[in-house]
């Protein structure tokens, strides 16, 4: 598969009274055409800094301290914002967290969605119009929501719309934040299998920052997980559920309450600051595995086989 | 505290509001020492219409009295009527906006409609004919007066806010934990809501220092509570700026500014500290 | 007070009705948040999930049994005795047995006061404790309790704590009460995924500590985690209720089933076969309901009968449970 989105050593801090948060510490990552990769880890582990980076959607105090991202051959870290502007919604697009809640309530959908489309590409209002409906329809969603206003619709249908407003001008990929997070569990089911078609109906990529290891086993192909602002384990995802590699991804799974068993088990302690992260491994005051070198040196994300990535002393790198 | 070091402007505003005051607290002494025990407002005490001078920082005025001590005078009293108005107007506007927006309901609809109709009453004519027709008309009464037309509207702001803190959750859980609707009301809402009672304090201040002044300008109010604004009154009255006593029609102006401005600061820094919606924006 | 049943809790027949504006003139719109909801706890402690999806009732449940709202008619028993009695001439001693957990850790707390003062409140207000060395070490023995250093926490303003800090204080309020029924809204919602289990744990635990639970939440893998029984509710009615065996392993409800195949399984070989179909009933936001006619799932169900639409089923024993479904 070829490799459309490349980012190196990217790091993301936010400056406060007590120094620098360093929310996301140098993440590497590759993301392959076509592919849907979720990104999995807990409040606070930079999965959203790491979209939000990549977007240049870093707001004050927050910025980018290093890195590179590298699409088309370009750096966009480095990209002027007006250069970057033009691409969002056309070549790389996003769905933010909570973005049905951030609906204008007083225009009606149909004129938001031209809104959107008119601000990123010069055409008319009536082929604006006819990209939004067509993006309307593409996800199933029935003409009269053009009409309507943001508050008539149930939180799940007010996602599809976002999820349309994502896709109307056909980008390569599409960023999705905890896009099914608060909804009903059958519009749950219904949004999140509209992502997952995203790929076989329009040719899209898909990146999926999510907490809930179940998405990500319905939907992903591979899965990147986060731990402290950095990334812990990377793998196919059928890999990474029957043989996780590194202790978190292994204490995370084990936490997950499901129907199919009735026990689960918490991992100790709490997760640390980026104010403050541990010296290290950044995991190693929770792990049960822990050894001498996990207390001093920070184990480096390491390719053990193909395409199976982890950061841990237990597969060298110590 | 934190405030001080988020936001410059309210700090700025802080202190020349403070310097005002402390001037303002100073002004018995000074004048003391500079009349000679006379008043300032005492017509006679100097020649008239005396250009600055060592002695006169300011000049004298065209009733032969010191500039700088009338101005001094002038901004104690100001200063005292704005924040004896505007203590008043704010307890006022506070426990009836807590009353309204707490306990909802036929409360709320008594004092809204009460808060209205004072709103829509034309304030300034009425307060105008009491202020003439009533004999003596001292501080308080004048306080008095001015703070009656200014609580309706900071109730009318702040009561949504407090029926908004109502459905807190942590409001729930005081209930939840066997409160009392008056422990809920002092203990739980209003601590969070300091902020905004300084808001609508500083607004009330400047609202009714505004008035007075407005009612001096047309030669209303005691003659005996010698306020910036009366200075301002007798000073256009004597035709002080076409004889060229620009110190005496000036200063009090910039005094006033200084009042309204820095109040305003305040209000916009404590704003930008919390209001969390503008929080986001500034950083902060 | 003497006990006339053996029930800790009880609703019969609690029908609650919110009236709204409407924008037709002179109308006003009337909501069936709740319709015709029956259930009840006994004395043992147990740990009984009601599972239901926004705008199902399961929050305006939670106000009425603590108190905070009033129902439209029906009654709800604590002991054999309507609450409302309970909180005219009994009211502190309803607040010491019934309490509750709120699911956002952060709004819980009164920002303005440091987070020790949600324990010596309760301290205070309840006597629970003889002077001040007393009180001191019950509150720290009930952060123990619950996995908390004492002084790593106490002193603390709230935004000081992790949100798995947080809620785990309000199990320590939880603690040093001893209520003897608690509420929990969706406790574990808005916490990590790695944290819910022991939240979770300490909510089973505290069944020996003579503490029943009503556990309310949207998530049927924490129900099936923790509860004994579940209760299903939609759109203000409760359609299938049972043993949480039973109902897991053989749901009759359609709606049910509808739940159980819509959660996504952590389990990669495991994935969705089916897809989903959009129709109109979604589109537009569900609170209650408008009308008592019929079914509440009638527009949403598969197996929907011309009986369906017009009347409303009751609740059955079928098989080894009870469900409220015209199928059976």
């Amino acid at each position: 598969m070829s490799q459309i989105l490349d980012v190196q050593d990217l790091k993301v801090y936010f400056r406060t009274i007590l120094g620098d948060a360093k929310s996301l510490d140098g993440v590497s990552l590759r993301v392959y055409e076509g592919e849907i990769l979720g990104i999995a880890g807990e409040s606070g582990c930079g999965k959203s800094t790491l979209v939000e980076g990549i977007l240049k959607l870093v707001r004050p105090p927050g910025y980018i301290h290093s890195g590179k991202v590298i699409y088309n051959g370009k750096n966009l870290v480095e990209l002027e914002e007006e250069e970057f502007r033009k691409m969002r919604w056309t070549d790389i697009s996003y769905i933010p967290q909570g973005s049905m809640n951030s609906l204008n309530p007083v225009i009606k959908v149909e004129e938001q969605m031209i809104d959107g489309i008119i601000s990123h590409i010069d055409i008319s209002y009536q082929e604006a119009k006819e990209i939004a409906d067509q993006a309307l329809n593409s996800v199933g969603l029935p003409l009269d929501v053009t009409q309507m206003y943001s508050h008539e619709l149930s939180g799940g249908m007010r996602q599809r719309v976002c999820i349309a407003m994502s896709i109307c001008l056909k980008p390569k990929i599409v960023f999705a934040d905890e896009p099914v997070t608060a909804l009903d569990v059958v519009m749950q089911k219904l949004n999140l299998q509209t992502i997952g078609e995203l790929r076989e109906k329009f040719g899209i990529t898909v990146v999926m920052v999510a907490h809930d290891m179940a998405w990500h086993a319905e939907i992903s192909d591979r899965i990147c997980i986060m731990y402290a602002g950095k990334i812990v384990e990377i793998g196919p995802t059928l890999d990474i559920f029957v043989s996780p590699l590194h202790p978190y991804s292994r204490g995370l799974l084990e936490a997950i309450p499901s129907l199919e068993r009735r026990f689960a088990r918490s991992i100790p302690g709490i997760a640390p600051s980026p104010l403050n992260w541990p010296d290290g491994c950044r995991f190693h005051p929770r792990c049960s595995n822990i050894m001498r070198v996990c207390e001093e040196v920070d184990p480096p994300l390491l390719e053990i086989e193909k395409d199976r990535f982890v950061a841990c002393h237990i597969y060298g790198g110590g | 505290m934190r405030i001080f070091k988020d936001s410059p402007k309210f700090t700025v505003g802080i202190i020349i509001i403070l310097l005002l005051i402390i001037i303002a607290l100073l002004e018995p002494k000074v004048n003391v020492y500079r009349l000679n025990g006379h008043s300032s407002t005492e017509i006679g005490l100097y020649e008239t219409s005396l250009p600055p001078s060592r002695d006169h920082p300011f000049g004298t005025d065209p009733y032969g009295r010191d500039v700088l001590s009338l101005i001094l005078t002038g901004l104690k009293y100001s200063l005292l009527v704005g924040f004896t108005a505007g203590s008043l107007a704010t307890i006022v506007a506070v426990v009836l906006a807590t009353l309204a927006g707490y306990k909802g309901g036929s409360i709320d609809a008594f004092i809204t409609t009460v808060s209205n109709a004072i709103l829509v009453i034309p304030s300034w004519p009425i307060v105008a004919i009491i202020v003439l027709f009533v004999d003596k008309v001292n501080l308080l009464y004048l306080s008095l007066i001015l703070a009656f037309f200014s609580w309706a509207g900071s109730s009318r702001q702040m009561k949504p806010q407090i029926a908004s803190l109502k459905e807190r959750p942590y409001v729930e859980l005081a209930k939840v934990t066997g409160f009392s609707d008056l422990e809920i009301m002092f203990k739980e809402i209003l601590p969070n809501f300091l902020p905004y009672i300084f808001v609508g304090f500083s607004y009330a201040v400047t609202g009714t220092m505004m008035a007075e002044t407005a009612l001096r300008l047309v030669g209303l109010g005691p003659a005996d509570i010698p306020s910036l604004g009366q200075v301002l009154n007798w000073a256009l009255y004597s035709g002080a700026l076409a004889q060229g006593h620009y110190f005496l029609t000036l200063v009090p102006i910039v005094v006033l500014v200084l009042v309204f401005v820095s109040m305003n600061l305040i209000n916009v820094g404590l704003d930008e500290v919390y209001n969390p919606r503008l929080k986001k924006i500034t950083g902060v | 007070m003497s006990r006339t049943t053996e029930n800790l809790l009880e609703l019969k027949n609690v029908v609650k009705i919110f009236t709204r504006a409407s924008f037709e003139l002179a109308k006003e719109r009337v909501v069936y948040a709740l319709s015709d909801v029956s259930f009840s706890m006994d004395i043992e402690p147990k740990v009984l999930a009601l599972v239901g999806e926004s705008g199902s009732g399961k929050t305006t449940i939670c106000k009425l049994i603590l108190g905070l709202e009033e129902p439209t008619s029906g009654e709800i028993l604590y002991k054999g005795i309507p609450v409302s009695t309970w909180l005219r001439n009994y009211m502190k001693d309803y607040r010491r047995e019934v309490q509750i957990i709120f699911q956002d850790p952060f709004e819980t707390f009164n920002p303005f006061y440091r987070v020790d003062r949600v324990l010596w409140t309760v301290i205070q207000k309840f006597g629970l404790a003889k002077d001040k060395n007393e009180a001191e070490s019950k509150i720290e023995e009930s952060l123990e309790a619950v996995g908390l250093r004492p002084k790593e926490i106490l002193g603390r303003y709230p935004h000081q704590l992790s949100g798995g800090e947080r809620q785990r204080f309000m199990l320590a309020r939880v603690y040093i009460l001893r209520p003897k029924l608690l509420v929990a809204d969706e406790p574990v919602s808005m916490l990590d995924a790695s944290l819910r289990a022991v939240f979770l744990d300490h909510l089973k635990d505290f069944k020996k500590n003579g503490i029943s639970c009503l556990y309310i939440t949207h998530d049927l893998n924490t129900a099936y985690y923790i509860s004994d029984y579940i209760m299903i509710i939609y759109a203000g009615k409760i359609l299938e209720k049972g043993s949480v065996e039973e109902v897991i392993r053989n749901p009759l409800h359609p709606y049910t089933k509808m739940l159980i195949t819509s959660i996504p399984v952590p389990d990669p070989t495991k994935r969705w076969t089916d897809k989903v179909k959009i129709d109109i009933a979604q589109l537009q936001k569900v609170s209650g309901r408008e009308t008592i006619k019929g079914c509440v799932f009638y527009h949403r169900c598969d197996y929907a009968m011309d009986i369906c639409r017009d009347n409303s089923p009751s609740m059955k024993d079928v098989e080894d449970h009870e469900v409220s479904c015209f199928l059976y």
